[in-house]
């Protein structure tokens, strides 16, 4: 009879799960999205019955004879607590729509084992402080004993900030914050102000459109006075006051059926006062501490997604290191509630480390057990076992756009390449073909590149490690024409940076890429088109294939291909 | 009991604390003043709720505050977390 330590994201957006061993070692994490095909999957739980027993079967756990140590992401139940609601910022109606949410997913976590076979005595359920969740993941992933944590979320168990010390491993709470005063409560009325919508995850678009306006420094003055910091802490502005603001910023606002160029001042203004008051917030917290520094910080909880954010503090702050987990979102969480599950269970006080770092802890690519070549009529199928990164290599040098279904799933947001589509960078038009053909999404937003870590100063004007695509770095003036489908309206471009020991099939990738077209830098953004998850199966896949100008797919070891011409 | 509770630096505290909370005279307020019916909201609770947990080193459950109805009846919860 095996334990197994189920980790379960009950916020009500982005559910997920995570399953630990008995050895503390993270075997599985995936979000419910992917399972469902269902964008965020508001409101389903996190052990959706179908979904958990393909995660048990992979695991090979047994429902019939095992234990599972279940662990939500929440201790409090928000829900049943009597506060009033605060809607200066976003209308009460989608913070009680959240918390009836996360108030169900809480009372039924782990309810579906009984589904599969697993008796009650088998199964006991633990609450985990959501912040602490949210450092034990970022802490799983980075490569150190010894940082400072600081969670910077759109709330908490309590108030939506927390700072941690990690120290040989184990986890010690500096402070939280408490009451209302949330930088992603911030973004998301800045992202409803710029015509978009936060309940979308459109946050995303802010960021992006961003890079075409002109900051607006008394607006920014103003916007950073909704919030004050003490300490770290933050707090929201009396409601006259962010009324006040709120009425400056409506001058820059935009509906949604308005072009979205017309909120760029406020995209870029809004996030020049997000950085101020993030700087704020992580200043106060390096000046707390004794030591003289420079300090290694892991940063996380969803503010943590702010990559433009991400690729410059580490440099203005004097850190000695910025290491942002691939999934410092609610989804993450699940990693973090198992993990907590495993070490409340063994009585064991420090965190296990990530043996290598990897994102890839999600489901396997694989072709459902079938042959799937008398199927897919009208395409080309080569069998290109043991070949596939130069398989792929030649293919994006004859300009083809190819999507990946390789390997493990990426856990969290990114699609770092195992989920991806590809494509050469350097050919002219190939961003505006992309968005056109495939992902169907609008002209200004980004695409990001892919590239060995060792060449990141040869194309980038900082060296800064990303391996999970959470920084956005400054491309090398000189260098950009070379690339020109991966560098942004400022100049910028969210780098994934690869290593041979975390990532051996992408660095191959680029590796052979130099050899084809003399530069090892590829245009990397998620299989999926836009306003759906990235793909789970191989039927995903071909679908998209079929139904989108994208040319090739790489299904485990099949190429399959659209006809040249 | 909370009469029974010395004015020491935790009930100097909450009485300072809430008097500039509710904008009431301190000498207004004692062991017996209920939070309710003094007009602390639920905001400024959860507010003192930190206040506590920093000043004094102690983790308050967030929900703590609300199953108490007199300031006394919550500071001798709070001295209970700060024993254990």
């Amino acid at each position: 009879m095996t334990t197994w330590y189920l980790g379960l994201a009950t916020s009500g957006h982005d559910p997920a799960l995570a399953i630990v061993d008995e050895t503390g070692q993270v075997v599985y994490a995936e979000a419910t999205e992917r399972f469902l095909q269902d964008k965020r999957a508001w409101g389903i739980s996190p052990d959706h019955p179908p979904h958990l027993e393909r995660a048990l079967k992979i695991c090979g756990a047994s429902p019939e004879t095992d234990t599972f140590i279940v662990g939500t992401t929440w201790k409090a139940m928000k829900a049943q607590m009597d506060v009033k609601i605060h809607d200066a910022m976003l209308p009460a109606l989608d913070t009680l729509w959240m918390r009836g949410l996360n108030g169900s997913l809480q009372a039924m976590a782990g309810h579906s084992l009984l589904r599969l076979g697993v008796t009650p005595d088998r199964q006991r359920l633990l609450r985990h402080e959501h912040h602490l969740c949210h450092a034990v993941t970022a802490a799983w992933f980075a490569p150190l004993s010894d940082a400072l944590v600081l969670v910077l979320d759109g709330e908490g168990d309590v108030g939506a900030v927390s700072a941690y010390a990690l120290e040989d491993r184990a986890l010690k709470r500096l402070w939280r914050s408490w009451g209302p005063g949330s930088l992603g409560t911030f973004y998301g009325w800045l992202t409803f102000r710029c015509g978009f919508d936060w309940r979308l995850g459109e946050e995303w678009k802010v960021m992006g459109l961003a890079a075409y306006g002109r900051v607006i420094p008394h607006l920014r003055a103003a916007l950073q006075t909704l919030l004050t910091v003490k300490d770290g802490r933050l707090l929201f502005a009396a409601a006259d006051r962010i009324a006040e603001v709120q009425q400056m910023a409506s001058t820059y606002a935009r509906t949604i059926s308005e072009p979205p160029m017309q909120a760029a001042d406020l995209a870029a203004t809004g996030q020049a006062a997000y950085a101020a008051l993030a700087d704020a917030v992580i200043g106060d917290l390096l000046a707390q501490q004794e030591g003289p520094g420079p300090f290694d910080l892991l940063l996380c909880g969803g503010c943590a997604l702010n990559s433009s954010y991400n690729g410059a503090v580490a440099n203005r702050l004097g850190l000695r290191s910025l290491h942002v987990p691939p999934c410092p979102a609610d989804d993450g969480n699940a990693i973090g509630a198992a993990l907590l599950s495993w070490m409340q269970d063994r009585r064991v006080p420090t965190i296990p480390a990530s043996p290598d770092c990897t994102p890839f802890l999600g489901m396997e690519a694989g072709l459902s057990g079938r042959d799937l070549r008398p199927h897919v009529r009208g395409f080309e199928v080569k069998d290109v076992s043991g070949n596939t990164a130069a398989a792929v290599a030649e293919a994006l040098a004859q300009g083809r756009v190819v999507g990946t279904f390789r390997g493990r799933a990426e856990f969290g947001p990114r699609a770092l390449g195992n989920r991806s589509i590809l494509a050469d960078p350097a050919r002219a038009g190939m961003k505006d073909h992309i968005n056109a053909i495939i992902k169907g999404r609008e002209a200004y937003r980004p695409f990001a590149p892919v590239l060995r870590a060792r060449d990141t100063a040869d194309w980038f004007t900082s060296a800064e490690a990303s391996p999970y695509m959470s920084k956005t770095l400054f491309w090398r003036q000189e260098r950009q024409d070379q690339v020109q489908a991966v560098v942004h309206a400022d100049g910028t471009g969210r780098a994934q940076t690869v290593t041979p020991e975390m990532y051996p099939w992408m660095h191959d990738l680029l590796d052979e890429t130099e050899r084809r077209t003399g530069q090892a830098v590829l245009l990397n953004t998620s299989f999926n088109i836009m306003g759906k998850p990235i793909i789970d199966t191989v039927e995903d896949a071909l679908a998209v294939l079929s139904t989108t100008g994208l040319d090739t797919v790489l299904a485990g070891d099949l190429l399959i291909s659209k006809p040249f011409g | 009991m909370p009469e029974a509770l010395p004015k020491d630096e935790l009930v100097t505290f909450l009485i300072r604390r809430l008097a500039a909370l509710t904008r009431q005279n301190e000498t207004e307020i004692g062991l017996e003043t209920s939070l309710l019916d003094i007009g602390l909201q639920s905001i400024d609770a959860v507010l003192l709720c930190g206040e506590v947990e920093d000043a004094f080193q102690v983790e308050i459950d967030p929900a703590l505050i609300f199953d108490h109805d007199t300031l006394g009846s919550f500071a001798l919860a709070v001295k209970e977390l700060m024993a254990a």
